[in-house]
């Protein structure tokens, strides 16, 4: 069996929930097949992001050590497939 | 169903804005920043310029403050006018949306367009079918002459190409009533005689146009008064975060609320009574009843099937009923509904059960400004009395199943569901008090899904339902234990 060689953190914060990190939480839905089996998914108190006034908006992930800010589904899959 | 888009996103940054700067207490310094630290010079803008950008924030932010755009007499008029008129007083007028009309981008009047794919056949099957003569060929292109179409979509049939497209108007399309057009200047307008508070149109437009006028400003001043404030929360509400019910309840009282209460313990009442009066009913012969909890359906029977009224139960919602045992409690406090719904903004106008409604959206928006991490909390116990039928009212089938559960068996009880108010639907409900449906009892849910769906939800519904099956199972867990 193929062990999970990532890891995403989405922010559990209630900034990044109400700013679309809800909708991330149906990733693992949304994960191709091929990629599905290597992908670990956990929940993370707030990053921070939404704390500092900077470009950076919510909702965020961490892709292994990889902060994604403004999030989506789309975004997410492109970033892991990046990876692999 | 709704798609997550911007629009959506940037209410609930507004929202957020607005709290922040309450608790700051500086309001009124720093509300008319808010437009220029959203769109500012450096961002590419949406719109045509910034300054269109700005004004739409503007209005948007009138909106939530709960101002009509129209009640705008002067343009040079600044937020922190408006913000100190409303922290004084609050305007209610009874009707909760608005359209911002620099943000509505007056989509197409005819929603049919000839594409460059026009072939310019010798067929011009789309000119030989119309049956207004509404197509010219220019430059050996057809044209569609707006004066002349009256959108009957018969061109694009007969197009062998495919080149004449289809353009909804979002809004339009969305709204079960009609009750949204254009005015004389091509801006869309709600006409209130028809309007059922739906949200359908809210949700739909893609320039986030149409606002609900929101009373957090009010609710926010309100918990920071000495006369208490009582939480209603509305089932629906326990599947917006991902965390168990008790959690989200003691997450609700952290923000300063004297006692949080389950709108489910008025479903339950509500249960107890609409079984008695669908027995009541039955035996007295009448065909069928149909549920009244869901203001929207009624707002619909009153303004567009009169003939269903006599037909809709009178018995009192579960927000009625939870007001009572709230004001049994505590008859000095002031009440907050708090749910998904924007009709019931209306209903509580309407039938002052409660003092201010809120949505699960305006919630999730105090939350973030508090700094409360629903997830990271403790749980609350939740009233033990009850019944996971009662939290069952937020989905299609809920109410149902309730009145189900107490009948004893072998009742002649058959129900029938409308799922979600759609212009289909509605033409289905007619017909009922002409041809009695064969079941004699008619559950109807203004959004597909239940109050799970509302318009003002935070969780994708998919989510948000099994999050609520998730909060009907622990109540079932103990009542085992
Ligand atoms: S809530 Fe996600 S970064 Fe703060």
């Amino acid at each position: 069996m193929t062990k999970p060689t990532i890891t995403i953190k989405i922010c559990c914060g209630t900034m990044c929930y109400i700013m679309g990190g809800a909708e991330l939480h149906l990733l693992k839905e949304h994960l191709p097949a091929h990629i599905a089996p290597l992908v670990k998914i956990e929940g993370a108190s707030c990053l921070g992001v939404c704390q500092d006034d900077n470009e950076d908006r919510p909702p965020c992930v961490m892709i292994n050590d990889e902060l994604i800010p403004n999030a989506t589904i789309q975004k997410i899959i492109t970033h892991i497939t990046k990876q692999l | 169903m709704t798609y997550y888009n911007n629009a959506i996103f940037t209410k609930r940054e507004l929202l957020v804005r607005i709290l922040k700067l309450l608790k700051k207490d500086s309001l009124l310094e720093e509300i008319d920043r808010i437009p220029l630290e959203m769109r500012p010079r450096t961002k590419a803008p949406i719109r045509c310029c910034v300054h269109k950008d700005r004004a739409v924030i503007k209005y948007k932010i009138m909106a939530l403050l709960g101002y009509n755009i129209s009640d705008e007499e002067d343009e040079l008029t600044p937020l922190r006018e408006y913000a100190a008129e409303a922290l004084l007083q609050e305007k209610i007028t009874g009707n909760f949306l608005t359209v911002v009309d620099e943000a509505c981008s007056s989509c197409v009047k005819v929603n049919y367009t000839v594409s460059n794919l026009c072939q310019g056949c010798e067929g011009r099957s789309c000119q030989v079918n119309c049956p207004k003569d509404a197509i010219q060929i220019i430059n050996g292109k057809a044209f569609i002459d707006h004066q002349k179409c009256v959108n009957c979509g018969l061109c694009q049939k007969a197009c062998p190409f495919h080149a004449i497209a289809y353009l909804p108007v979002p809004c339009e399309e969305s709204c079960p009533v009609n009750a949204i057009s254009k005015n004389e200047y091509g801006v869309e307008e709600i006409d209130f005689d028809k309007c059922i508070h739906c949200g359908k149109c809210m949700n739909s437009c893609p320039f986030g146009a149409i606002n609900e006028k929101s009373q957090i400003l009010h609710i926010y001043k309100q918990i920071q008064t000495k006369t208490p404030t009582i939480a209603l929360v509305a089932p629906a509400v326990l599947g917006q975060f991902k965390a168990e019910a008790g959690k989200i309840l003691n997450a609700i009282s952290k923000l300063g609320f004297a006692d949080v209460i389950e709108v489910a313990q008025g479903a339950d009442i509500t249960t107890q009574h609409e079984t008695a009066e669908w027995k009541e009913k039955m035996e007295a012969g009448e065909t069928f009843m149909t549920t009244s909890c869901c203001p929207a359906y009624t707002e619909l029977t009153q303004k567009h099937i009169k003939g269903l009224i006599p037909h809709v139960s009178h018995t009192p919602s579960p927000m009625v009923f939870t007001a009572d045992v709230a004001r049994e409690k505590y008859p000095n406090a002031k009440l907050v509904f708090i749910g998904p719904c924007l009709a019931k903004r209306k209903e509580a106008f309407l039938n002052k059960s409660v003092d201010y409604v809120m949505t699960a959206e305006e919630l999730g928006a105090f939350f973030a400004v508090e700094g409360i991490d629903v997830t990271q909390n403790e749980a609350l116990a939740s009233s033990a009395a009850i019944t996971p039928e009662g939290r069952g009212f937020a989905a299609s089938g809920g109410v149902t199943a309730a009145i189900e559960s107490i009948l004893p068996e072998g009742t002649n009880f058959k129900a029938f569901m409308v799922n979600g108010l759609s212009k289909k639907t509605i033409k289905l409900l007619k017909t009922f008090p002409i041809r009695p449906p064969k079941a004699n009892f008619v559950e109807v849910m203004a959004c597909e899904g239940g109050c799970i769906s509302g318009p003002g939800i935070i969780a994708p519904s998919q989510m948000g339902q099994a999050n609520l099956r998730k909060a009907i199972d622990e109540l079932k867990e103990k009542a085992i234990v």
